[in-house]
């Protein structure tokens, strides 16, 4: 084809369109689908018998707190990624968050260490989290992904590991809402740990799900 | 608005011609066909003078491939631009985007295809060429090396030997990409020469 002639067609059929508004707009449409799914999912499971609890417990406050910042932190920076002229400050956010989660993830082992001893840290298998992960992070990725085809896909494989972190750091905190499991290192390796693989795998996907028109995936 | 025409960049030019590009795709997205049609044309009128720029080694079949690709890309973007912001940085982060992707896929094989056609040249093209002749002829390029200028010996080296691109060479040799090229060219013509007239001593 000419380019003269694809210039022709693109204009003819261009309509107007609205532009996208910045990530820090539409995040919080996303994170209403999202909380409201994750409590219905909360709710229809049953939440844990000692939240009343554990929602005094500055600890447990903390670590879910840095979930939620992670989760929403990663899907703003997911969005901006996939505005071509968007500040790359945005791309570094969920660092910080990510980074306390870890942290306070880690300090607990320390402590569950220094309380219980080598009880304090020990692991057993608990693989029904990451199912729980990926079940409740279904709906909102499914939304985000929706939202980020909207853009250009600049980096298609940091963006769509960015949604599914923050889609599953999402499906963790709703997770530790109904699943009583509070040893730091369990909740490291099989909920973070979860969250982890699942980026992982979104970020081989990226390019079959986001890409420009024309390129074969 | 016509394409502009080569010569000194006046600040205060560009800088109008931007904002008329900012009207334009302001226009554009509230759904202004012309605005749009004038818009691609020049943005494709600017691709296609970059990328010339850029590789100049690329074909007119190529350069139209990705130009076209940079105009559906920034179609399928086009709600990704903020009004309220500057049409040039927005476009220029796509084209760039583009651009890397095609890179990866072209540049290699276009690279390598020069490479081998350069040494097809450079060499003798006999069908059945034995690996003893190779041998010799690769040690008369190394002669025929030693009689280049060091410019002519590095810009040939980077180039065609390490098949970086002429930018890339420019900028690490910190000289324009048309000295490169003419040092090439000139490397190139010596070369074939040296190795010429050796063949035909040692017949």
């Amino acid at each position: 084809m000419k380019t003269d002639a694809l210039i022709d067609s693109l204009a003819r059929d261009a309509g107007p369109v609205r532009p996208l508004r910045s990530p820090l707009r539409r995040i919080w449409g996303w994170l209403a689908i999202a909380l409201a799914f994750a409590s219905a999912m909360v709710w229809a499971i049953g939440p844990r018998p000692d939240l009343a609890e554990r929602v005094l417990e500055a600890r447990f406050l903390l670590e879910q707190g840095a979930a939620l910042a992670t989760a929403i932190t990663a899907a703003m920076a997911a969005l901006a990624l996939t505005m071509p002229d968007a500040a790359r400050f945005w791309r570094w956010l969920p660092v910080v968050p990510a980074v306390a989660w870890l942290g306070t993830l880690g300090l607990g082992c320390l402590r569950d260490w220094a309380q219980m001893g080598p009880a304090g840290l020990r692991l057993t298998p608990d693989p029904e989290c990451f199912v729980y992960i990926a079940l409740i992070g279904s709906l909102p990725m499914l939304a985000l992904v929706l939202m980020l085809r909207r853009g250009a896909p600049l980096r298609p494989s940091w963006t769509l590991a960015l949604a599914a972190l923050a889609a599953a750091a999402l499906g963790n905190f709703a997770l530790r809402l109904f699943h009583m499991q509070d040893a730091a290192l369990m909740v490291l390796v099989w909920q973070v740990g979860a969250v982890a693989l699942i980026a992982a795998i979104a970020a081989l996907c990226g390019r079959a799900v986001l890409r420009w028109p024309g390129v074969p995936a | 608005m016509s394409p502009t025409s080569e010569g000194a960049p006046d600040s205060g030019r560009s800088e109008r011609r931007h904002a008329a590009l900012d009207s334009l795709m302001r226009a554009a997205q509230q759904g202004d066909r012309r605005a749009y049609h004038l818009l691609l044309q020049e943005v494709a009128q600017r691709m296609r003078r970059l990328i010339a720029a850029r590789a100049p080694w690329l074909g007119q079949a190529d350069i139209e491939d990705i130009v076209q690709d940079v105009l559906l890309s920034l179609h399928m973007a086009r709600a990704t631009w903020d009004p309220s912001r500057p049409f040039m940085p927005w476009i220029a982060a796509i084209a760039r985007n583009r651009l890397t992707d095609h890179a990866r896929r072209y540049k290699r094989r276009q690279a390598f295809d020069q490479a081998a056609s350069d040494l097809a040249e450079v060499f003798s093209t006999t069908p059945g060429q034995s690996h003893a002749e190779g041998v010799v002829n690769l040690m008369s390029v190394r002669s025929a090396m030693a009689g280049l200028s060091p410019g002519e010996r590095r810009a040939f080296e980077l180039v065609r030997l390490r098949e970086l691109s002429l930018a890339e060479a420019a900028q690490q040799s910190k000289t324009t990409v048309g000295a490169i090229k003419v040092a090439v060219h000139r490397a190139s013509r010596k070369l074939k020469r040296a190795i010429n007239t050796g063949g035909e001593e040692s017949k």
